[in-house]
């Protein structure tokens, strides 16, 4: 991992057309801005774990497990 | 947004599906009559997922997309967008979650789909209880 240090305001490039902004350091927390091209997606890496666990959860359910979600549901006003 | 549900045939996702690299092109199946729950089937395999529109359980449930996003759907009008949440089947409906943070969003009119982290999304979100939203 390339390892770099920086101060508020300061900025990193990324290939052509990414660039990173350190805005704010406050405490443990450090705000940073991106700007990278619309095809790029910019995800917090947490989160985008979370997603694909609860996907991986999601997938394939069994279907008498989704009839009786479906025959809780249509119980529901 | 008037027909949550839009019967629409095959779908393909301009970018996979978080966890399922390798599927891209699906067909929406709509499970019941009143097209609540719909049934993403995986033309390339087996995998399967329930889906929702979140705004039955939600009113006003209205994602943050970033507009990458809205570009790579080829989106032009809000109208021609459908949100789907991801439905966890547990083994009751106190045990099953729909995925807020994270909503499918198909354009009906050129078919493209993807799975969109909102930008305002809060990690808990990705599992929310289906149970209270259904009894509201």
């Amino acid at each position: 991992m390339l390892v770099l240090s920086r101060r508020v305001g300061e900025q990193l490039i990324i290939g052509d057309e990414v660039t990173v902004t350190v805005l704010e350091v406050k405490g443990d927390v450090v705000r940073i801005g991106i700007e990278a091209p619309r095809s790029v997606p910019v995800n917090r890496a947490e989160l985008l774990v979370e997603l694909q666990d609860s996907n991986r959860d999601a997938a394939s359910p069994a279907p008498d497990q989704v009839d009786s979600l479906r025959a809780a549901l249509r119980r529901e006003p | 947004m008037s027909a949550p549900t839009t019967d629409i045939p095959t779908i393909r996702f301009v970018r996979p599906i978080p966890g399922f690299p390798e599927l891209r092109d699906f067909a929406l199946v709509r499970l019941d009559d009143d097209g609540v729950l719909c049934e993403l089937r995986s033309l390339d395999g087996d995998t399967h997922f329930l889906v929702a529109p979140p705004q039955v359980f939600v009113e006003g449930y209205a994602p943050q997309v970033a507009e990458d996003a809205i570009a790579a759907l080829e989106l032009d009008a809000a109208d021609d967008a459908v949100v789907l949440g991801v439905v966890t089947v547990g083994k009751s409906l106190a045990a099953s979650t729909i995925n807020l943070a994270a909503p499918i969003v198909v354009n009906v009119r050129s078919r493209l789909a993807a799975q969109v982290l909102a930008d305002d999304a809060d990690s808990d979100a990705v599992r929310t209880p289906l149970a209270p939203l259904a009894t509201v």
